[in-house]
């Protein structure tokens, strides 16, 4: 099979790899350069996993051969620590890095790599996007875990950071909660999640 | 008129307390440390353990091992392209004979087995027959294993197994449920072909199982109730696919000791073990399974799928071997939820009560049997649950096979099935009654006290009847109204728009009653850390994360002093792994167990440091402290002189594990509001709310992250997940290009609500949130789209022209 000398800058560090024509990036990315934050989950460029950062735009890594992306710039998510960006929250993390970890906008993990970079090529064309712009654009991205929900406060996240706004603390709603105890024993609660009823005997006594 | 029986169930149900039901928890008493009142990493936001290195790239996925092994073969399946035959010839001179291919096998290689297994992950004897080779010569379903290669890489591997050429003998083929039981139809499974059979199979008739049960005496009420008064219903539910994120993927070598070591993407690291042990005859004590970061299950990797595939190439290849599905595999040769056929009757008094029911259920269990007879036995006894006090009670199944894909287990486990048909028969019953449908089942839905003998009705004995202990399904339905405005919605301004409003009550269960063990071990560092080794399995949904809270806030000091270590078998005790709603419950409350025996060790050590006997002496804040005199010692301290003191010495470790016939329901309600078109059929979900009562959520946005993760995949269940076939059983669903899974802008948004109640029986009150939200947007769907427009709507998915051709046929 043939083979061909290409380079790529990937995370801002030049590589020189010899790859069969056929290699796709994705697999360059893994294999070859042991970066293996960048995930493969359809290899049909339906699910994003394997998406990465490459001259300015978000692209499906397996849909590309490696030769295709010889002399480009790449980031995968291994790179956004040394972006410019990284450190602006409060780690020092790149902010969108810092929403997935502080708004619970992952579970498996599987797919947030690819959401992140996806999000990265978002915000560097609209720093403050809206929910509905927000969702058109990480469309490519498929999540089984999250309904996407803490997906998008992700990235709002990240935008308030990059905009020096103070971004929420927590997905979990805790103002105005008023402690009843409801007809089932629960406790009544205005909204969001609800703390512990600490005057409450239990069921069992204190052995519980 | 009269029924056989007589129980009150009218508006105000007698509450079964005041000592006529006891609800504490029955297990031993454990002083298990701190008061509830004191609870300090419980119901926190704590920080998932790995959501660091998630975002940083550096959590490990089973493929990502690969870096660990100069000489990995990659490895490909050969598939059956047939529905139903005998492979009667593979011709592998072309692949062998290619540079670069390690191995090629077939069903009579001598490093194949052709030992008979379930491969389900299930505890032992599976309750699924033993119905299933690694390399199958008789074909049942198009995407039916019968051959692998291994190769230098994954080109060649691909190639190869492209050149093998496979000669079958083709067979008659059945795909419907219906057709499948008849006499003449073609039969999939000889006698000689089925080992460990489950209830009532009859494999002449494809059936591989019936079972019934009952509950006081249905038969009677619908003879002696009025046409009037009985209503029948029909529904349909289709393939669903996990759509797992990962997938399958597994790696297999031979260690220095000579012992078989898998690493692989599981829910079931210790069933595994045991079915390979048990498949290729070697001793448990020399397969080792290991669990890396797991891109996530949904039941599809509650199964030992690949992995055997994987050991026979290895044993042939002499090399470590790395198999990946591709997800075209994921999405016709793997795993899914059963189709369902389902057919309900109650009647009702003159009241309006309900007073029988009756469900029928028949499921394509596809081409094996794996979670067959489980999953549909489900379907009745998590939905029936929901309406206890309902004294008489039928529920029937059959589990039919055919030459499609093999169902599994799926989040929800038959439950949403269930939920679709109950809460949707009940629905339209309470508006044929001139109800509320709201209402009505708030009336009659389960309580606190309750007696449930539905989740036993195909038991013998009252072993598994269960006493619900905490119920908070009223408050979930109340603040769920509240949150989607259920008393007040507008129409929307064109004539041709209708806007409904749809609510279904869920319940699930947290492990399976009576078949269920956790472990763990606590072992701690001398700078008064500890780690935790846990069998339970964390696959995303963050159980390592719960495991650190529970365990500190039995030991007092931080989670961020635990070290997880978990589901690797070598290392980890015992756990029957992360399925059935069973990791918080079960697998935590070991956690707690071993906690509290570790921390009885803490307090023996603070005593003698602080010369107080050690009943006077509590734990807090990384110290143990008096509550007599205030003074106190850090675990540290305890640490060192543990270990290294001068007069006595011990590691202080603790253990635990948990084993027990409740599995207490959460309870749940989904509310949905939907706008439908009158000419086109179209419909949009507006908004969707769910509320659930779990308990006590240890770390509530976990359970709001499981909340909207579950009603995500049951609003595609609802409105656009199935797959489809040409009339030779060929899959025409391939990939996510044809599969309806939602996308970030075709999801509509969700609102999360957590309702709290106190589990006795549960670690810190906590009952299980995995599967229960998985359950609610099909009956919801149809109530909303019934709300709008009047149509009545039964089988999923449903699709606009479902909706026109219902309104078609409504009479004006």
């Amino acid at each position: 099979m043939a083979e061909k000398d290409i380079t790529l800058t990937v995370n801002g560090t030049d590589h020189e790899l010899r790859v069969e024509s056929r290699k796709l990036l994705v697999h360059a990315i893994r294999e070859d350069l042991d970066l293996t934050g960048t995930h493969i989950g359809c290899d049909t460029g339906n699910c994003g996993a394997c998406t990465v950062y490459k001259d300015g735009e978000a692209v499906k890594s397996c849909l590309l051969f490696a030769v295709q992306a010889d002399g480009s710039e790449i980031t995968t998510v291994e790179g956004m620590e040394d972006q410019p960006e990284a450190g602006m929250g409060n780690s020092d993390l790149h902010p969108i890095q810092e929403g997935f970890h502080e708004m619970h906008g992952l579970q498996c993990g599987y797919c947030t790599p690819g959401m992140i970079m996806a999000g990265k090529a978002l915000l560097e064309e609209n720093d403050d996007p809206t929910e509905h712009e927000i969702r058109e654009n990480i469309s490519g991205n498929l999540c089984r875990c999250t309904g996407y929900q803490n997906i998008v406060k992700s990235i709002e996240y990240a935008a308030d950071v990059l905009n020096d706004r103070e971004p929420p603390e927590s997905p979990v709603e805790h103002e105005g909660a008023s402690m009843e105890t409801a007809p089932d024993g629960g406790v009544e609660t205005d909204g969001g999640c609800t703390g512990p009823d600490l005057t409450r005997e239990y069921p069992g006594g204190d052995q519980e | 008129m009269s029924t056989p029986d007589d129980t009150d169930d009218g508006d105000e149900p007698e509450r079964l307390d005041g000592g006529v039901v006891d609800l504490q928890d029955p297990d031993e008493s454990l002083d298990l440390g701190t008061s509830l009142s004191d609870r300090e990493n419980i119901t926190t936001d704590q920080e998932k353990y790995d959501a660091r290195k998630i975002v940083t790239g550096e959590a490990r996925y089973t493929a990502d091992y690969r870096d660990r092994f100069p000489e990995l073969a990659e490895a490909r399946i050969v598939r059956s392209d047939i529905p139903h035959g005998r492979v009667i010839d593979i011709d592998t001179s072309g692949a062998e004979e290619m540079d670069g291919v390690h191995a090629v096998i077939t069903p009579w290689d001598d490093v194949v087995p052709d030992t008979l297994y379930s491969p389900s992950g299930q505890s032992y004897p599976e309750p699924s027959p033993w119905d299933t080779r690694v390399l199958r010569e008789h074909v049942r379903f198009v995407g039916d294993p019968i051959a692998a290669v291994a190769a230098e890489d994954r080109d060649t591997a691909d190639r190869a197994a492209r050149k093998l050429a496979v000669e079958y003998e083709e067979y008659d083929a059945v795909f419907d449920i219906w057709e499948a039981t008849r006499p003449d139809a073609p039969r999939l499974f000889d006698d000689s072909e089925v080992e460990n059979e489950t209830t009532g199979a009859d494999y002449e008739r494809n059936l591989e199982s019936h079972f019934e049960g009952e509950l006081g005496n249905p038969e009677r009420v619908f003879e002696a109730t009025g046409d009037e008064q009985i209503l029948e219903t029909e529904w349909e539910t289709p393939y669903q696919s996990h759509c797992v994120p990962e997938p399958h993927t597994s790696i297999v070598y031979t260690d220095e000791d000579d012992r078989y070591t898998v690493i692989t993407a599981t829910q079931v690291p210790y069933h595994t073990r045991r079915q390979l042990s048990h498949v290729f005859d070697v001793p448990i004590r020399d397969v080792r399974v290991v669990k890396p970061r797991v891109g996530a299950g949904f039941g599809s990797k509650q199964e030992m799928v690949i992995e055997p595939i994987a050991l026979a190439l290895h044993r042939k290849a002499g090399l470590p071997v790395k198999l990946e599905c591709t997800r075209q595999e994921e999405f016709y040769a793997i795993r899914n939820r059963h189709p369902m056929a389902l057919q309900f009757k109650t009647a009702v008094d003159e009241d309006g009560n309900p007073r029988a029911m009756d469900l029928y259920v028949r499921e394509n269990s596809g081409a094996y049997g794996t979670h067959g007879m489980t999953v549909a036995s489900n379907v009745g006894t998590k939905a029936m649950p929901l309406y206890p006090r309902v004294p008489h009670m039928r529920f029937a199944g059959d589990v039919v096979h055919t030459n499609l894909p093999m169902g599994a287990a799926q989040r929800g486990y038959g439950a949403p099935q269930g939920m679709f048909v109950v809460e949707a028969h009940l629905d339209e019953l309470a508006r044929r009654l001139g109800e509320d449908p709201v209402e009505y089942r708030k009336r009659h839905a389960v309580r606190e006290g309750d007696t449930d003998r539905a989740a036993a009705i195909l038991k013998d004995g009252d072993r598994f009847e269960r006493t619900i202990r905490s119920c908070g399904i009223r408050e979930c339905i109340e603040r769920g109204a509240d949150a989607i405005g259920y008393d007040d919605i507008d129409q929307p301004g064109a004539e041709h728009l209708h806007r409904g409003v749809g609510m279904a009550l869920c319940a699930q269960g947290s492990g399976v009653a009576g078949k269920e063990l956790g472990a763990a071990q606590l072992k701690m560092n001398e700078d008064g850390s500890f780690i935790l080794q846990v069998g339970g399995v964390d696959v995303g949904s963050g159980n390592d994360t719960m495991f650190t809270q529970i365990a500190a806030e039995t030991l007092g000091c931080e989670p961020d002093d635990i070290v997880v270590k978990s589901s690797d078998t070598d290392i980890a005790p015992f756990d029957y792994g992360a399925y059935a709603s069973s990791t918080t419950y079960i697998s935590g409350r070991a956690v707690q167990k071993a906690a509290a025996d570790a921390r009885e060790r803490l307090l023996e050590w603070g005593g003698r440091l602080l010369e107080e006997p050690a009943e006077n002496l509590a734990t807090g804040g990384g110290e143990v402290y008096s509550e007599e005199t205030g003074a106190s010692v850090t675990l540290e301290e305890i640490g060192y002189e543990s270990i290294y003191g001068d007069e006595d010495r011990e590691h202080i470790m603790g253990q635990g594990h948990h084993a027990t016939d409740e599995s207490p329901p959460p309870f749940g309600a989904q509310f949905l509001t939907a706008v439908v078109d009158e000419e086109t059929g179209e419909y949009e979900i507006e908004e969707m709310v769910f509320a659930a009562d779990c308990g006590v959520a240890i770390n509530p946005p976990l359970v709001e992250g499981q909340i909207e993760g579950g009603v995500h995949m049951s609003y595609e269940f609802a409105t656009s997940g199935t797959l489809s076939f040409d009339g030779e059983g060929n899959p025409e669903t391939l990939g996510f290009r044809q599969y309806g899974m939602p996308r970030p802008d075709e999801q509509p948004p969700i609102e999360s609500i957590i309702v709290e109640t106190h589990e006795p029986t549960g670690p810190f009150g906590a009952k299980s949130i995995g599967e229960l939200p998985t359950n609610g947007v099909p009956p919801a769907l149809s109530n909303a789209i019934r709300d709008a427009v009047g149509v009545r709507l039964t089988s999923l998915p449903i699709e606009a022209e479902d909706v026109k051709a219902a309104l078609d046929e409504q009479p004006d």
